[in-house]
């Protein structure tokens, strides 16, 4: 059957065509809210909840300055001291810092690029429980007095189960990597986004200059979690299993551990200042009156930054023996961040330069973040000197580097999004009076508390102490910084007050009430649930600056694309990743509770493996797979056409590499790539530095090691066949080879672990690492095999239809992948084989 | 491939010869100062050269030939420019280093 554009030829997925477009975008009341897939409502409830951990690791680190107030004090004992630094450190970067700037971007990027809602809704309900859950995780820890206190990093040997006992790493090591599910998925769903749903009109040149910096966080976030994620993964399975990863004596290496953390740990500080640097060169033109000054130059910073804060991890490591010439490297690579980071703040300072800006409490925000910013930045070249480094290491002046980085570079433009964004979130304005008390008490307490900071450091006092004598010096300097501390608790109670405060007695807020030229502003603050009635044509970065119309008419009468579709279903439009031209018709799914219930399946299988209840970790598998199972199986909505209004006859959910299926499945593919990388360093880690364990480990069974590279590329090549079979409708051909697909997985699977069986994993680093890489492989594998039965069983049962063919053309793709990781790993083993591991 | 198109490959092509560059580099240091000693460093100066000059090369291509059209060619001239000094700075050490130890 050809598409069609006739409401007869279209089966099963119209969900009530009489609807209103009011009716289908509704968002559901009472308890079933928990159920919306609304980006205006899952952003902000990853923004109130991030607030809420921000809160909590706040008074942590009140009680951590009460502490330190003056020498030998005895508010906190030393344990409990240990569980309060960790958990404000671990709190404010894993449960607040990303998770509250995706909030905000979930929340504007469909809004600023003239989307309907985000492209997987329902990816984003399940990340945010998946973060809710893992936090709550965390915080238990607390009621079961078993708090980590290893640090934010849980470097070993500390947190392994020697010097760890009970459950507090595991709390944290579980907890976090939950909560990290959130952060990768929305990674993914926001470079889908902003890739696959955009204006007519904008391309990336038109692109707002937000979407930019979040595009390439979000890049960042799907190759930086990864090794953090493989790293908690072996230390539990170290810690749970004794498997010698980190073990010396078996050939392991506690700095593997620190090279796999700061390889996520130092993009981590660009990930989160480069949203909220996105928030500021969005702001920023607002209150000047002018466009951003250097676009070009900001995107070429954006991009360097991206990329170049990946060559910086071992900063952290400069006092643990790395060879000279390692430094060096490092060293240059740390000094080299600091030239697109200047760019930046130059592109800033040039717009402030180039009209008159008006001083609204945002904009005091911006100056404060300019100057404070700035200032981290140069503390932050005077570390990459290795010299100096080794002086400063672990002492009070690197905690009021990073404090200068990370609250001058992401919670000065936070607040200041707030006050900005604050109509979205409550249709009322914030108090300008109060929000420049909130900004004066901030500068003030952040500035007594930090600045002295680096001279507690420079006068040796070494962080992560309890406590200190007296008469060394910092007696003064650590009173100072608790009063500025206090000072700054100040001001973020004055803003949570005006916040709650202008929820019922703000001034409401206008349309555009800033007169800011991002589309976000095209409809009246609080819309009910829906963004755009018709998606307008872009012609400018700055829109409703440059079209004037748009803001001549009620926001519902602009004039644009998809106004008149009428098949009762949510829909947006989908475009050319690097043109922005329509391409599609992007169909949404309406509210629905089972991310919810996989999430919440998930929580139970990580919840059970922290009480060692392993049948309850099975059935939360059990449930969160039929959970995913049921999301999957739903009527396919390809293979017909609509008119989509102003001269756009558009197929829906169109079948091609542009859609944003398939650049949501590269995006995952760049995730699965980066863990398997993550383990592939880890096995040359080791082995480089340990020959003499590589020298005595078993061999891999290399007979069954070549089978397996050839069955990866049996994997690959069958899911390529029943991609070209299903794309051309051939029915039994599809459904065939997609069993063959699964069969050819299944065996790679075999192949990899009888190469693998003469190895002892219990006995040595390596030997365990090869077989977490052969673990790891086996189950992508795994999900490559369900994938192709799934599809098939969906084809049997008249799921799918002719034109139908997305799940198969996807499958493709990922069994290409899975089929290079298979063969790759194959690879290692046969060159172990014949002698080359040791 | 559209003029817009070449821009962004302009933009990002700078990028991946960057960690392309680092990379190897990283390997090289790592092969030739780790326990393992894999090479010496004559070895190491030898390929991080040619690394250097190949990815220094792909990064300024972007400067020298920016690709035409005006809407992201800035961003591909200075992604070129920051890239290729960042390419540099990162060989530098192996130039003035005379083995792993200094």
């Amino acid at each position: 059957m050809s598409a069609s554009d006739t409401k007869e030829a279209y089966s099963g997925a119209r969900k009530g065509e009489d609807a209103t477009f009011e009716d289908v975008w509704d968002t559901p009341k009472g308890v079933r809210r928990l159920s919306s897939v609304s980006h205006r409502v899952v952003g902000r409830r990853f923004i109130y909840t991030g607030f809420v951990f921000f809160l909590i690791a706040g008074v942590l680190a009140l009680m951590v300055r009460t502490q330190l107030i003056v020498p030998g004090n005895t508010f906190l004992d030393l344990e409990t001291y240990s569980q309060v630094f960790t958990m404000h450190g671990t709190l404010m970067m894993f449960l607040f810092a990303i998770p509250i700037l995706e909030g905000f971007a979930v929340y504007l990027i469909p809004l600023m690029l003239g989307a309907r809602d985000l492209i997987f809704p329902r990816l984003g309900q399940f990340g945010y429980y998946c973060y809710l859950f893992g936090g709550i995780i965390v915080l238990s820890s607390f009621l079961f007095d078993a708090a980590p206190d290893g640090g934010w990093f849980m470097y070993v040997p500390l947190s392994t189960q020697a010097y760890s006992p009970g459950l507090s790493a595991d709390f944290w090591l579980i907890g976090i990597t939950f909560a990290e599910i959130a952060s990768v998925t929305a990674a993914v769903e926001l470079i889908t986004a902003i890739l696959c749903a955009r204006a007519p009109g904008m391309s990336l040149a038109k692109m707002p200059v937000f979407a930019w910096y979040i595009l390439i966080t979000a890049f960042m976030i799907a190759i930086g979690f990864p090794p953090l994620i493989i790293g908690s993964i072996l230390l539990e399975a170290e810690r749970l299993l004794g498997l010698p990863f980190f073990d010396p004596v078996l050939g392991g290496d506690p700095l593997l551990w620190q090279h796999l953390f700061w390889l996520f740990g130092h993009p981590e500080v660009y990930i989160i200042f480069l949203p909220a640097a996105g928030m500021v060169a969005t702001m920023l033109p607002t209150f000047v009156g002018k466009p951003l000054f250097g676009y070009g130059f900001a995107v070429a910073a954006v991009v360097s930054m991206g990329f170049i804060s990946f060559g910086l991890w071992a900063h952290h490591m400069f006092a643990t023996g790395l060879p000279i010439l390692s430094l060096s490297l490092f060293s240059a690579a740390s000094t080299m961040v600091a030239v697109p980071t200047a760019i930046q703040v130059f592109c800033f300072i040039a717009t402030l330069a180039s009209g008159r800006p008006k001083l609204t409490t945002p904009m005091l925000f911006i100056l404060g973040f300019l100057s404070i910013f700035v200032l981290g930045g140069l503390t932050g070249v005077m570390l990459a000197s290795v010299p100096f480094n080794f002086q400063a290491h672990d002492s009070y002046f690197v905690v009021a580097h990073l404090h200068y980085v990370l609250i001058g570079g992401m919670v000065f433009p936070l607040i200041g999004a707030f006050y900005y964004w604050a109509p979205h979130f409550t249709g009322r304005m914030m108090s300008e009076r109060l929000g420049r008390w909130v900004f004066g008490l901030m500068f003030v307490g952040f500035n007594t508390t930090f600045l002295l900071m680096h001279l507690t450091g420079l006068r040796g006092m070494p962080r992560r102490v309890a406590t200190y004598a007296e008469g060394l010096g910092w007696d003064r300097l650590n009173m100072l910084s608790s009063i500025g501390s206090y000072i700054l608790a100040a001001g973020i109670a004055l803003f949570v007050f005006d916040f709650f405060r202008s929820r019922r007695h703000g001034p409401p807020a206008p349309r555009n009430p800033w007169g800011a030229g991002t589309l976000e502003w095209l409809y009246p603050p609080v819309a009910p649930g829906f963004n755009f009635h018709a998606i307008p044509h872009v012609e400018s970065r700055e829109p409703l600056w440059d079209q004037p119309h748009l803001l001549e008419n009620e926001a519902h009468e602009v004039d644009g694309v998809m106004r008149g579709i009428r098949d009762g279903r949510r829909e947006t439009l989908g475009c050319d990743p690097v043109s922005g031209a329509p391409l599609y018709v992007l169909r949404l799914p309406h509210p629905t509770w089972l991310p919810m219930i996989a999430a919440a399946g998930l929580a139970v299988l990580f919840g059970a493996m922290l009480a060692s209840a392993y049948w309850l970790c099975a059935v939360g598998a059990a449930i969160a797979l039929v959970a995913l199972t049921l999301w999957a199986w739903e009527p396919s909505d390809s293979g017909v056409t609509r008119d989509a209004g102003m001269g756009y006859e558009l197929p829906v959910n169109v079948v091609d590499r542009r859609s944003h299926m398939h650049v949501a499945l590269v995006g995952t593919m760049l995730v699965l790539m980066a863990l398997f990388a993550s383990l592939i360093f880890g096995l040359l880690y080791l082995w480089n530095i340990r020959p003499e364990s590589a020298e005595t480990l078993s061999r891999p069974d290399i007979l069954p090691a070549g089978f397996a590279v050839v069955l990866g590329l049996a994997v690959a090549l069958f899911g390529q066949l029943t991609r070209r079979a299903a794309v051309s409708d051939r029915f039994i051909g599809a459904t065939l080879l997609s069993l063959a697909t699964a069969m050819s997985a299944l065996l790679s699977v075999a192949a990899l672990g009888i190469s693998l069986l003469p190895i002892d994993p219990w006995d040595s680093a390596l030997g365990a690492t090869l077989w977490a890489i052969g673990g790891f492989v086996a189950f992508v594998l795994a999900v490559l095999a369900y994938w192709s039965l799934f599809n098939a069983a969906r084809r049997v049962s008249r799921r799918v239809g002719p034109g139908q063919s997305m799940p198969d053309f996807n499958l493709a793709t990922f069994a290409k992948g899975t089929g290079l990781m298979v063969a790759v790993s194959g690879a290692f083993f046969i060159v172990g084989a014949m002698g080359g591991v040791g | 491939m559209t003029e817009l198109t070449r821009q962004v490959v302009a933009i990002a092509r700078p990028g991946l010869a960057w960690a392309v560059h680092f990379i190897a580099i990283y390997a090289l240091i790592s092969g030739a100062c780790a326990a393992r000693a894999l090479f010496g460093y004559a070895f190491l100066l030898i390929a991080g050269g040619m690394a250097t000059v190949i990815c220094a090369g792909l990064c300024l291509w972007s400067v020298a030939a920016p690709p035409a059209g005006a809407d992201l060619k800035g961003a591909a001239f200075w992604s070129g420019l920051i890239f290729a000094m960042a390419i540099l700075a990162n060989a530098s050490a192996l130039f003035f280093f005379q083995s792993c130890g200094g």
